[in-house]
């Protein structure tokens, strides 16, 4: 049953979600147009900023333990290790795509149907807290996962077109293929999550973005962190990134549905 | 037996109390009315017996099942039909009921949103979205979806609020079909005419339950019975005999009627007609004054405030 429950809410959401064009638009769309653009960066940094960017202090200890993490690229022209660095960067820069859907979408999944005044008969029906959170959350995650694979197929064909073929087997490594299908989605389900709870807690639309927004925070750390070398994500580290998010979920599935305080969404909400 | 049981339910919004201390009981196939002015307590009543929030204290069952424990039972016994008939207005009729009915363990989803539809009147129109519903077609598929389970007992918090007479009159006969169905039915309205044709019971509420018994019954302890009898032509002659008469309590004269209240108005009713034969009256016609419901009400509700100020 519950599964049945769970399906259901997850296919009322995409029929909602989808027969809205904005809606479609902003789930395909602009994740594709937003990797196109982060392309067009590299390319710009790569051919315009030249010896001054890459010899930047910033870089460097990114840049050795890129040569330390592998042979092939150590032997790399110093500008193509630099390409690499960058695109290395895409696999965390992906991560912003669920995060950045959530906030949009689980932000009005409650407070949507609290405009709408069809909360309080949903709440009036056998469903659980936890499967309506879940469902909702998954009816966001999903979508926004598989777009996000589509962008990175779509960034491996960018780099083809922009001739920087040579370079793609560097950037598919062990830690992209992680990052991508394990790490990816133990996001998506945290965004939205998170995404959810702050719209049970928030009282209109806007007030549950502003409460979600702090998701993108711990993104942007990853992708700082990676790109100056602070800390390099080895296929290990990435697994247990994506483990430790994996049991996050959970523990935050039990959060969301402590705080979904039934009464006060019902009673309080205008 | 009672299938809708309260006893001391309390609800307090911080310092607000919404609901005091409300004990009540609804027999098996009753359709109670509960009435009261707004922000007198009766959504947040029905949210209570619902099992939506939570009562500050007391407690109540329905068909047997407490309200603040395994509420995702008692949800499988109850229909509600909210406020705000609240649906998703890019889905169709057909995908809102479908939606509504999947949570219900055991439920032929698509035969119930079947059957009702068809009762509802909207088969016809089930492709279409809801956001093109007229307010009654919301409300009848609103009603659809309280009733997609079967359930023992309908919450209905004001139903016919909002709509022109012919929805209203349309939800109404369909309440009162359920109701000879047999179902148990909590009816919240504003309207008394509409609560005295289709309930058994009536409750009225101002933050604490101020009565409940029958609308007959409810006339009866506020008014006093009158009788009319309209003459032919007015005659002073014929009110004085009527004044004199030892079981009359009051009389008062509009043109060719004369209102009486007597002591025992069945058993007093022959004498009295005799009197005015014999004091020169020429009578066309007696009947019995109705008080209508709404004089009660409203003489509850004003007592109550003068009680309070």
């Amino acid at each position: 049953m519950t599964r049945r429950r769970i399906t259901n809410i997850l296919i009322k959401e995409w029929r909602v979600l989808f027969t809205d064009t904005n809606n479609t638009l902003m789930v395909t769309l602009v994740p594709l147009l937003i990797v196109g653009q982060l392309l067009l960066y590299v390319w710009l940094a790569v051919h315009f900023g030249g010896d001054t960017i890459i010899s930047a202090n910033i870089f460097q200890n990114a840049m050795e333990k890129l040569r330390q993490s592998s042979s092939v690229v150590a032997v790399l022209p110093v500008g193509d290790q630099f390409k690499v660095l960058l695109l290395n960067q895409f696999n965390f820069f992906l991560l912003l795509i669920p995060t950045m859907i959530a906030i949009s979408f689980a932000t009005f999944s409650i407070v949507e149907e609290k405009l709408n005044k069809s909360l309080e008969a949903l709440l009036a029906t056998p469903v659980k807290t936890w499967e309506l959170l879940l469902g909702k959350a998954l009816a966001g995650a999903i979508p926004a996962l598989v777009i996000t694979w589509l962008c990175a197929g779509v960034f491996l064909l960018i780099l083809l077109g922009m001739g920087w073929g040579n370079l793609i087997d560097m950037v598919l490594n062990p830690s992209w293929f992680l990052s991508l299908f394990l790490l990816t989605p133990a996001v998506a389900i945290l965004s939205f999550l998170l995404g959810v709870i702050g719209s049970s807690r928030a009282k209109d639309p806007r007030g549950a973005q502003n409460i979600v927004l702090v998701i993108i925070f711990p993104v942007l750390g990853l992708i700082a962190v990676q790109v100056t070398g602070l800390v390099w994500f080895t296929p290990l580290l990435t697994l247990a990134l994506a483990l430790g998010i994996a049991v996050s979920d959970v523990i935050i599935l039990r959060v969301a549905v402590r705080l979904f305080q039934r009464e006060s969404i019902v009673v309080s909400w205008r | 037996m009672a299938i809708i049981e309260a006893c001391g339910l309390t609800k307090k919004f911080g310092e607000t109390t919404a609901v005091e201390d409300l004990s009540l009981q609804v027999e098996e196939g009753d359709v109670l009315g509960f009435l009261g002015p707004n922000g007198a307590g009766k959504t947040t009543t029905i949210r209570m017996l619902s099992g939506i929030i939570a009562s500050t204290s007391g407690y109540a069952t329905i068909a047997g099942q407490r309200t603040d424990d395994n509420v995702e039972k008692l949800h499988e016994a109850i229909g509600l039909l909210t406020e705000s008939p609240g649906f998703y207005d890019r889905l169709s009729a057909r995908c809102n009921l479908e939606f509504f009915a999947s949570f219900y363990p055991g439920l032929n989803a698509s035969a119930q949103v079947e059957k009702y539809l068809r009762i509802m009147g909207l088969w016809d129109r089930r492709e279409d979205r809801v956001g093109g519903f007229s307010k009654g077609m919301k409300q009848r598929l609103a009603l659809a979806r309280a009733l997609l389970h079967e359930p023992r007992v309908l919450f209905l918090d004001e139903p016919t609020s909002g709509l022109d007479p012919e929805a209203s009159q349309e939800v109404r006969q369909m309440i009162g079909r359920l109701s000879s169905e047999g179902r148990t039915i909590f009816l919240s309205t504003h309207n008394l005419a509409e609560a005295e044709l289709l309930c058994h019971r009536i409750a009225v509420i101002r933050t604490r339950l101020l009565v409940m018994d029958t609308g007959e019954e409810l006339r009866r302890r506020f008014f006093h019975r009158q009788v009319v009898i309209q003459l032919e032509t007015s005659d002073t002659s014929v009110v004085e005999a009527v004044k004199n008469l030892a079981f009359v309590q009051d009389v008062s004269e509009e043109g060719n009627e004369l209102f009486i209240e007597l002591a025992d108005p069945k058993k007093n009713r022959p004498e009295l007609v005799r009197a005015i034969v014999e004091a020169g009256g020429r009578v066309l016609e007696v009947t019995e004054r109705q008080h209508p419901l709404e004089e009660v009400y409203l003489r509850l509700i004003r007592e109550e405030a003068n009680r309070d100020s």
